[in-house]
């Protein structure tokens, strides 16, 4: 039954087609077969009937009489004009049961019991050809006028009645395995017809690499039927499908430009600030050019002012480049990171606590890009929820197997719509930013897991991830 | 004149009724009854015996069978039958109203014996050994068919129902063999010439059987009439007619399909030994 199963539907039910057309052909020609006995049972009742009250007409007489002679005679000429044909064998006994003659007297010996012979005889009533065999025996009272004076039994020869059966039934199996077959192929060829529209429908999902491709109009089943509906509806999912990837598509952009302009803002922000003073200290140089130590003083703000920059512009150069590259983690990613943070730390007059616990050996197993992604991406986070004076941290540490990367503030903790970004798999809800979801998918990328708990009025966000290359399963 | 004519006149009319009187007896059949002591099965035979018979006597022959001796003796005797072929049995019954007609030679006698059959396997040999079998006879009114074996049982004190034990008649000879040879009876006592006939003529039939016993010559079954009509002509022509059989051409053929060599005369005499026989049978009873 498994196995039966394990078939596809679109051979299954056909085959079960057939299977039901090869039953409906047994039981039509059983049926057949049945009505024909019944009707040869009828034919030989008739027929023995008529033989047994012509013989009882004729012997009447003869038994009444007790003329052994003319029983045995009249016997013989009755059998004589029925050679080759029903009646083989007939014996008349008298009403105690005693042979009076037969047709074979050897057989049946004159005054031996016909109880010998009559075992398994049958009443004219009851006669039936129904069995294998070739000779059927009858046993019918004598009756002559009106009262019953002996009894007769006959052998009637049915091996044509048999072989005709026999005949009936071959033509039958013939007959019923030739249609049975066309049938059995036509409901094969019908119901794979009447199934192609699933089978195709199960190409096309099985075909499909990344997004499901719709039926064409011009394959569409014709009518209204459930296929037809079927089918509609898998093309109306796969449209569903397509409009989904879409809007995926669109809020990766959104991020992406989310992440440009913050990033935008950023630099805006590092550059922008310092740029004011630097362009204060040229325009002190202007004025007081003839002061050297004023000159000197602004100089030096100057260079400390464009170095400021040069770190800016190197390290966003650095992010760049990594992020298009896959260089290796290494310490110089979380001073990056650090020096990234650094400026929106100070404006908030935040405290940052920094602690990078891991060896290089571990640190190396990682892409750089998305461990600085995820980092970046939560201390930003993190600033933000702690608030002007509040306190941010980055622990880094090394466990058998594992990289744990903590970042903790001491902000209000997060919110539900923030919790359901970071820690599930469940649909973005409208609104928001998307960088805390990008956070849970590259640690997803990255088979780890994070934990985020409030203790001590500090909001800790826990990354846990395998050592890449390590073999170490998930750690959650 | 007119007496003479007169007288010439009645004399005419008396001789043309007497003419016409001639003529519509010779037209009238001659009505002969058979028993079935020969092969009255096969109707070559009878139609034989009717056309030699028809062209002696010179008028239709109408033969008259029944299906017992008695019966056909009943007919001879009230006179429905002119002349019928019996069996020295009957005709020694009622010897004071019949007389002899002819008596058929077979094989250059007017002879015949009574056969004792059974079945070719059967081991019986004498008729001691067929006690308690099934017997076919064939008429009770047959010297050969019943009366022989009847007395042989009757000299022994012994009557046919008591020594067998079932007795059966088939009203003919060849009945008797057909019977013996089917199995339907153990045994069967039979007229010996029609054994020897059917031997030539079926010899398949006579196949099944085998002789246990054979009787003495006893007088072969007569052509018998009524003994007061033996002046009459149509019996003495009858007489003729059966004596020359072997001289005419239809003769030869239907004593040829009978088997016999002719007819002869035959007084009570010829017999004595069925008479006999009937004495022993007699006494017994």
């Amino acid at each position: 039954m498994d196995g039966f199963r394990r078939i596809p539907l679109s051979l299954r039910v056909p085959l079960l087609t057939a299977g039901l057309m090869v039953l409906l052909g047994v039981v039509a020609s059983q049926q057949v077969l049945s009505t024909l006995g019944k009707v040869q049972d009828a034919r030989i009742r008739e027929l023995a009937q008529l033989q047994i009250e012509a013989l009882s007409v004729a012997l009447g007489p003869h038994v009444l009489r007790d003329d052994i002679w003319e029983i045995y005679d009249t016997l013989e000429r009755a059998a004589g004009e029925t050679k080759g044909r029903r009646m083989i064998f007939t014996v008349v006994a008298d009403e105690n049961g005693r042979v009076m003659a037969a047709t074979d007297p050897v057989r049946a010996p004159l005054d031996s019991p016909i109880s010998a012979l009559t075992e398994g005889a049958q009443t004219a009533q009851t006669l039936s050809v129904t069995g294998d065999a070739v000779q059927v025996r009858l046993l019918a009272p004598l009756r002559y006028q009106g009262r019953t004076v002996g009894q007769i039994m006959t052998e009637l020869d049915v091996a044509d009645l048999i072989s005709e059966r026999l005949r009936a039934g071959q033509l039958l199996l013939l007959g019923n395995a030739v249609a049975t077959g066309v049938l059995s192929i036509l409901g094969y060829l019908a119901m794979r017809r009447m199934l192609m529209p699933i089978a195709r429908l199960v190409r096309r999902m099985r075909e499909t690499a990344d997004a499901p491709e719709p039926i064409p109009e011009s394959d569409l089943p014709r009518g209204d039927t459930e296929m037809t509906r079927l089918v509609k509806t898998y093309n109306a999912m796969t449209d569903a499908v397509e409009a989904k990837a879409e809007t995926e598509r669109r809020l990766a952009e959104r991020e992406r430009f989310v992440s440009l302009g913050r990033l935008s803002s950023s630099l805006a922000h590092e550059i922008n600030n310092p740029l004011g003073g630097l362009l204060n200290a040229a325009d002190t140089i202007r004025q007081y050019s003839d002061r050297p130590d004023v000159v000197r003083q602004s100089a030096d703000i100057l260079t400390r002012g464009l170095n400021h920059l040069r770190d800016v512009a190197q390290a966003t150069l650095d992010q760049n480049r990594l992020d298009r590259s896959s260089a290796p983690l290494t310490f110089e990613d979380f001073e990056d990171l650090r020096l990234l943070i650094g400026p929106e730390v100070s404006r908030q007059e935040q405290k940052l606590r920094w602690q990078i616990g891991a060896s290089g050996e571990a640190l190396s197993t990682f892409a750089s890009a998305p461990i600085r992604q995820i980092l970046l991406n939560l201390l930003l986070n993190a600033s933000a929820a702690a608030g002007a004076k509040g306190e941010v941290s980055l622990l880094v540490s090394e466990k058998p197997g594992v990289l744990c990367l903590i970042v903790e503030d001491s902000g209000d903790g997060l919110s539900d719509a923030a919790r359901t970004r970071l820690l599930s798999d469940a649909p973005v809800p409208p609104g928001g930013g998307v960088g805390l979801r990008l956070v849970h998918d590259l640690v997803k990328e990255l088979n780890g897991c994070i934990r985020s708990e409030r203790a001590d009025h500090i909001t800790i966000v826990d990354v846990t991830v395998p050592l890449q290359q390590s073999g170490m399963p998930p750690p959650c | 004149m007119i007496e003479f004519t007169r007288r010439k006149l009645l004399g005419s009319s008396t001789a043309a009724l007497f003419l016409e009187a001639i003529s519509s007896k010779a037209e009238d059949a001659f009505r002969l009854g058979l028993t079935p002591v020969f092969l009255d099965n096969d109707a070559e035979v009878i139609d034989q015996l009717r056309t030699a018979l028809a062209a002696a006597l010179g008028v239709p022959i109408e033969l008259e069978q029944r299906r017992t001796y008695e019966e056909v003796t009943g007919l001879l005797l009230e006179g429905s039958v002119d002349a019928a072929w019996l069996c020295g049995y009957p005709y020694l019954q009622h010897r004071d109203a019949l007389s002899l007609v002819a008596v058929p030679v077979w094989n250059g006698k007017s002879l015949y014996q009574s056969y004792l059959i059974a079945g070719k396997d059967d081991t019986a040999m004498t008729l001691e050994d067929l006690r308690g079998g099934t017997h076919a006879f064939s008429d009770p009114d047959s010297n050969s068919g019943y009366l022989v074996t009847a007395s042989d049982l009757a000299r022994l004190g012994l009557r046919p129902e008591g020594f067998f034990r079932r007795t059966i008649f088939t009203y003919g000879h060849r009945n008797v063999v057909r019977a013996v040879s089917d199995g339907l009876v153990r045994s069967g006592s039979v007229d010996g010439y029609v054994w020897e006939a059917l031997a030539k003529a079926e010899p398949g039939l006579t196949a099944g059987t085998r002789v246990i016993a054979r009787s003495e010559w006893l007088g072969f079954p007569p052509f018998c009439a009524r003994s007061d009509r033996m002046k009459d002509n149509r019996l003495l022509a009858l007489g003729d007619a059966l004596l020359g059989l072997d001289q005419t051409d239809e003769g030869r053929v239907a004593l040829g399909v009978l088997q016999l060599d002719g007819m002869t005369t035959g007084g009570p005499e010829l017999y004595d030994g069925i008479e006999s026989r009937i004495r022993d049978y007699e006494n017994l009873r």
